[in-house]
């Protein structure tokens, strides 16, 4: 085992004067090392001054540094030439990108691998041994230090003036909520303002005027509009409606098929929703009651609604009740009419709240 | 009539269809091949020999619908029955289905299906453009229903207007990139990729199997052109600028990528770098 | 007047004398110049992040240029035919500009998300080897700490940036994450309200974010990433157990010039490889995913990978909700659980594992010799479980791309995600466990029996053997070689192996070379150890 010890690197053989000059500058480097706890334990040329393998090496270096300068001027040339402007189709400009990345990569690789071989190569091999000392460095420092920390403490004299302590504490701590204040209070929002997490875009307007179901380009939807096996996405026809601003409002609306219909609609009596369908028309909210998505897979043949985000599916024609995933409240139900003019209008908002659950969704 | 080659050709898809295993796989299929062709050679003779049973049932056919039916009557009438009834737990019934979903079933080779299963997949197809034709002439003239219009179905197509209607009505099953994804339970929205345009024009129209319906009531014709031009030209024509798209499966093949390309390439350099030289 | 001659070669020599009058940097210059690193591919995983991170800073720069944070909504004009028209935010109108108006504007900006999923993956990668290989001991617990706390920042990071473009595929993720906001218990709807102000989306998520992701949060890794390194330059890097490796030296190579040298060569590997990858393959193509809009979204909509193992365990958990039925009732939803409760855990537990492992092993000491993985089999198979438990996770997140290409089915998925998440971490633990005991094992007997050589022998009495190849001379007793001690460090399994553990003469490519000749030159007399140094034993015996 190693006859090492801390005490002993200190002493170690005499430090050599410097300024020696028979000294050669490697002497001077080693000497420095050793101040520092390093031995040079090992460092030995890899290759012979003026050999073979060391002009071999040498060239081989110098190649990749020109490669590398031959591939930024590639670069500089494709950058500044080439077609870059899209254009539809597979043409040259959808090459620009590519071309960069390889001359760019492979002129960084060039001057990577040309000091990477330069260092690896051609430079002497050396094993250095350092001494770690991450053992307590000096027990009397740490003695002292510790004694001029306890030494501050006593002659502020907070243990015999207690009050000082206590008063200092009590008046910086507000002084931390102030630092606190204006972020917490600029930021802060009330979240049930205007009633915001419980209504939706369908909400009926001033004087109880049903709102109308329009499609993302505002067209009102009439009872043809929509195939029978068919989906549509709807929005509440107000300003705004199709748009993020409303992004709990979007409705998914389905025609579902004869016997379907009849499913669903013994479904939404079980529940006491028996009006909530308008002839053979569903309407249910298409953001998922887990995370938000979009829940908008149906699937017309068995009437399943996935939602991609996390695999949630609701059975449509039993309330959209969720048979699988992670969700655990079914899809909240618009109910729907049509009025005197022919177009889907809400009867009413939701009836329940839209989108994900939280703590005090009631 | 359906010569003899056809029927080859239609087994052969089939027996394409499934993994052929060896020895005890093969006398299964043998003995499947046998039944099938005995089925066949009733079918066929029932025509020949009893032209005459539903002519008085139906209002008389077209040479085309004359045709289909010929067709029909050797290759869906297992499943879908006579006169495309449909037979319960088999096949749906045909009536009202148009000609648009006979091209769309027929055509991307899903139907005659290989087997039943929780989706029917797309093979190639069975039949020629022209039996596929006849097949939908007959299925028409059964029962009516959508048909897709002749012409070019991409005319005056807006791409933007396309994308935002792609968008809205299609990419939540058949992705953004048109690759498709995964239903429930087995099922899935299939790769746009294959698809020609009137093959997504029939599909829209008829909603087959588990695709809703998109009906020219619902998005109308020159719509269904802005789709069809966006899905043809800017998801499937125009080159990926940035490179090669990974089969455009989003974050989880570029997560692969990382680690498969990125993070080995570099492991192997830091070997080379620390290794002894 | 005489002009004094102008001497350049006595330039540098000048100039840093005067420094050093001014600044007297002579000595610590010295100390910091002279640093021993020991040298180890493994230990090279760490700055591949580094390096990704200033790769990071410098594309992120350039991307400010042409970012704007904002949420108004514009009409799209610009090359990109086939949205021209469209209405949307600015900030993805400004990124869709980055990629087809700003010349070069596309390949940093997939470089910089290809060095933003390097920056996590060897993250990951190199916690990994610190793990595994004890390296996280005392003295290092704070950097262990650092480290997975860099994790989580660089997650922030990663996510605040994704969200910025505004797409339709990050819109969803950030409705996602608000729904996670909206589900932590009694303050959800407070925080998220605040954080969005007001109701999601809101107007503002996206400067806030910006500000976060290019100031706030780079600062903070900044920051965390000096804390680190600082750290183990103080501390001095671990290494591998070895001849004349002790507990209180580091044996390599001194930092300059030959380490400095591979260090700045590898730098450029890394940047070129991102180069390469931000050319070659297309990253996260917003085109095609149109504005961010409530309605819309895709199949397989994914996070990037590092916040797929959330996402995973998001798709796995039942639909089990708690309600609280006092006054009008209250829910905890079953968000809260794979989404808040599941990452602090994970928090808490890899940011305390060093002190639980030396509570449970009641070891406090120093250190600076790594262990293989092996060794420690308790830890080594604990690591296995994690990383299964991290695997599962994070495949399920990807479950629907798995069941799609691969037609399974995507309720299968989910229930095997599920069983898998139970079942698969306890049977990796019991494997590696197992699988370390066997290797450990093998170590001991080549130590005690020497190499199998594949050659057999027939004994007088019939019986066959076969020959092993001892480590060591015959010259114990009675003709057996004595048995040697295991010393924490690779044993030699294959004849072709013996001898290979020194410094033998192998290349990469070319496996055996010539010798070369050791020629002294005259300016580098050979070296020789201190006597001290010279009786080192815990190698020796091995080779």
């Amino acid at each position: 085992m190693s006859t090492h010890t801390e005490h002993q690197a200190q002493q170690g053989p005499e430090p050599l004067d410097v300024n020696d000059p028979r000294l050669s500058r490697f002497d001077v480097v080693q000497e420095g090392a050793r101040r520092d706890d390093i031995e040079i334990v090992h460092y030995e040329p890899q290759v012979a001054p003026g050999s073979k393998a060391e002009r071999r090496l040498t060239r081989t270096v110098a190649l990749m540094f020109l490669l590398t300068g031959a591939f930024a001027t590639a670069f500089l040339v494709v950058y500044i030439w080439w077609p870059w402007q899209w254009e539809p189709g597979a043409g040259g400009d959808k090459l620009y990108t590519p071309l960069l990345g390889v001359t760019l990569g492979l002129a960084l690789l060039g001057v990577g691998f040309g000091i990477l071989t330069w260092g690896k190569k051609l430079l002497p091999k050396e094993v250095s041994i350092q001494d770690r000392h991450d053992q307590v460095d000096n027990p009397e420092d740490r003695k002292i230090t510790g004694e001029t920390m306890l030494y501050l403490a006593d002659e502020m004299g907070v243990r015999r003036r207690p009050l000082l302590g206590i008063s200092l504490l009590a008046g910086l701590a507000p002084v931390g909520a102030v630092a606190a204040a204006p972020l917490i209070g600029g930021l802060i929002e009330q979240p049930h303002k205007n009633n915001q997490m419980f209504t939706t875009g369908f909400h009926p307007a001033e004087g109880g005027r049903k709102i109308r179901l329009i499609r993302e380009d505002g067209r009102p939807i009439r009872p043809a509009d929509v195939s029978v096996g068919g989906q549509l996405t709807v929005f509440p026809g107000i300003d705004g409606g199709v748009s993020n601003l409303h992004a709990d409002s979007p409705t998914l609306l389905i025609h579902l098929r004869e016997d379907d219909a009849q499913k669903s609609r013994a479904a939404n009596e079980r529940k006491g929703h028996g009006d909530y369908m308008w002839g053979n028309y569903v309407a249910y909210s298409k953001i998922c009651t887990h995370a938000g998505c979009p829940a908008s897979l149906y699937e017309q043949q068995t009437n399943r609604l996935l939602c991609p985000c996390h695999q949630s599916q609701f059975l449509i024609t039993d309330n959209a009740k969720p048979i699988f995933g992670p969700a655990n409240r079914p899809l909240p139900q618009l109910p729907i009419e049509v009025d005197e003019e022919g177009f889907f209008v809400a009867k009413s908002d939701y009836t329940e709240t839209i989108g994900p659950d939280f703590w005090e969704r009631p | 009539m359906t010569s003899d080659n056809d029927r080859r050709r239609g087994l052969l898809a089939r027996l394409r269809g499934r993994p052929v295993a060896r020895s005890r796989g093969r006398r299964r299929l043998g003995a499947a091949v046998r039944l099938f062709a005995a089925l066949m050679l009733a079918g066929g003779a029932y025509t020949v020999f009893a032209p005459g049973v539903q002519a008085q049932d139906n209002p008389p056919l077209t040479a085309a619908g004359n045709e289909g039916k010929a067709l029909f009557d050797v290759s869906c009438v297992t499943c879908h029955g006579r006169n495309a009834q449909g037979i319960e737990g088999r096949g749906p019934s045909l009536i009202g289905v148009g000609s648009a979903s006979v091209e769309f079933q027929v055509g991307s080779g899903r139907m005659p299906m290989a087997r039943q299963e929780a989706q029917a997949m797309r093979k190639p197809p069975v039949f020629t453009d022209e039996q596929v034709r006849q097949l939908g002439q007959y299925i028409q003239e059964l029962g009516g229903g959508p048909q897709v219009p002749g012409g070019d179905l991409r005319e005056g197509a807006n791409l933007s207007t396309g994308g935002e209607l792609f968008r809205i009505n299609c990419s939540q099953c058949h992705a953004f990139g048109g690759g498709g994804g995964a239903l429930s339970s087995g099922k899935y929205a299939p790769s746009l990729a294959p698809a020609s345009d009137r093959q997504i024009y029939a599909a829209m129209l008829s909603g087959p199997q588990n695709m809703p319906v998109f009906g020219d009531n619902q998005i109308t014709p020159e719509e269904k052109a802005d789709i069809i031009a966006y899905i043809q030209e800017t998801l499937k024509h125009d080159g990926d600028p940035g490179g090669f798209n990974l089969g455009r499966y989003g974050p989880s093949t570029e997560g692969l990528a990382i680690f498969l390309v990125g993070i080995v390439a570099l492991v192997f350099a830091s070997l080379w770098i620390a290794g002894k030289s | 007047m005489k002009r004094r001659k102008f001497d350049a070669a006595a330039l540098p020599a000048k100039s840093a004398r005067a420094v050093d009058d001014r600044f007297q940097v002579a000595t610590p210059l010295r100390k910091l110049l002279n640093k021993v690193f020991p040298d180890h591919w493994s230990f090279l995983l760490g700055e591949i992040a580094l390096f990704s991170f200033v790769v990071l800073l410098l594309t992120g720069v350039f991307l400010t240029f042409f970012f704007e944070p904002a949420m108004t909504e514009v009409i799209y004009n610009g090359s990109y035919a086939p949205l021209r028209g469209t209405p949307m935010s600015a900030a993805y109108a400004s990124s869709l500009d980055i990629s087809f108006d700003v010349r070069g504007g596309l390949i940093m900006r997939q470089m910089h998300h290809w060095s933003a999923l390097l920056f996590m993956a060897a993250i990951v990668v190199h916690m990994l080897r610190v793990f595994f290989t004890g390296a996280f001991r005392k003295p290092r617990e704070t950097n262990w700490i650092i480290g997975s706390l860099l994790f989580w920042v660089g997650f922030l990071a990663g996510f605040t940036g994704y969200s910025l473009p505004d797409d339709g595929l990050s819109g969803t993720g950030l409705r996602i994450a608000s729904a996670i906001i909206l589900s932590i218990p009694v303050i959800g709807s407070w925080v998220s309200s605040s954080i969005f102000g007001g109701e999601f989306p809101g107007t503002i998520i996206i400067s806030r974010f910006f500000i976060a992701h290019v100031l706030l949060i780079p600062g903070l890794l900044v920051a965390l990433i000096s804390v680190h390194l600082g750290l183990v330059f103080k501390q001095k890097h671990t290494q591998w157990p070895g001849p004349g490796r002790t507990n209180s030296n580091v044996v390599g190579e001194r930092m300059f010039p030959r380490y400095a040298l591979k260090q700045g060569g590898f730098f450029m590997v890394v940047f070129g490889v991102i180069a390469l990858m931000g050319g070659l393959f297309q990253i996260n193509p917003i085109w095609l995913f149109g504005p961010y809009e409530a309605w819309v979204v895709s199949a397989a909509s994914q996070p990037d990978w590092y916040v797929m193992f959330l996402d995973g365990s998001t798709r796995l958990m039942p639909g089990w909700e708690i309600s609280i039925p006092i006054g009008d009732g209250y829910v905890i939803p079953p968000l809260f659980w794979p989404t808040v409760v599941l990452p602090g855990i994970l928090v808490g537990l890899s940011t305390m594992y060093p002190f639980l492992e030396a509570r449970r092993l009641k070891d406090y000491k120093h250190h600076n010799l790594l262990q293989r993985p092996r060794d420690v089999p308790a830890r080594t198979a604990v690591g296995a479980m994690a990383v299964t438990f991290y695997i599962v996770l994070t495949l399920s997140g990807a479950n629907d791309v798995i069941a799609d290409k691969f037609q399974i089915s995507l309720n299968a998925m989910t229930w095997a995600g599920r069983i898998g998440l139970l079942i698969l971490p306890p049977i990796a633990y019991y494997v590696t466990y197992r699988l370390c005991l066997g290797l450990q094992q093998h170590d001991r007997e080549v130590l005690a029996h020497g190499v199998e050589t594949g050659i057999i022998k027939r004994l007088p009495d019939g019986r066959f053997v076969e020959v092993h190849q001892p480590l060591t001379s015959a010259d114990g007793h009675d003709g057996h070689p004595p048995a040697l001690d295991y010393v924490g460090w690779v044993v030699p399994k294959k004849m072709n192996r013996l001898g290979a553990l020194g410094p033998a003469i192998r290349g990469f490519f070319y496996p055996i070379e010539k010798p070369a000749e050791a020629p002294v030159s005259p300016g580098h007399p050979p070296v020789e150890a201190r006597p001290e140094r010279e009786e080192i034993g815990s190698g020796e015996s091995r080779r």
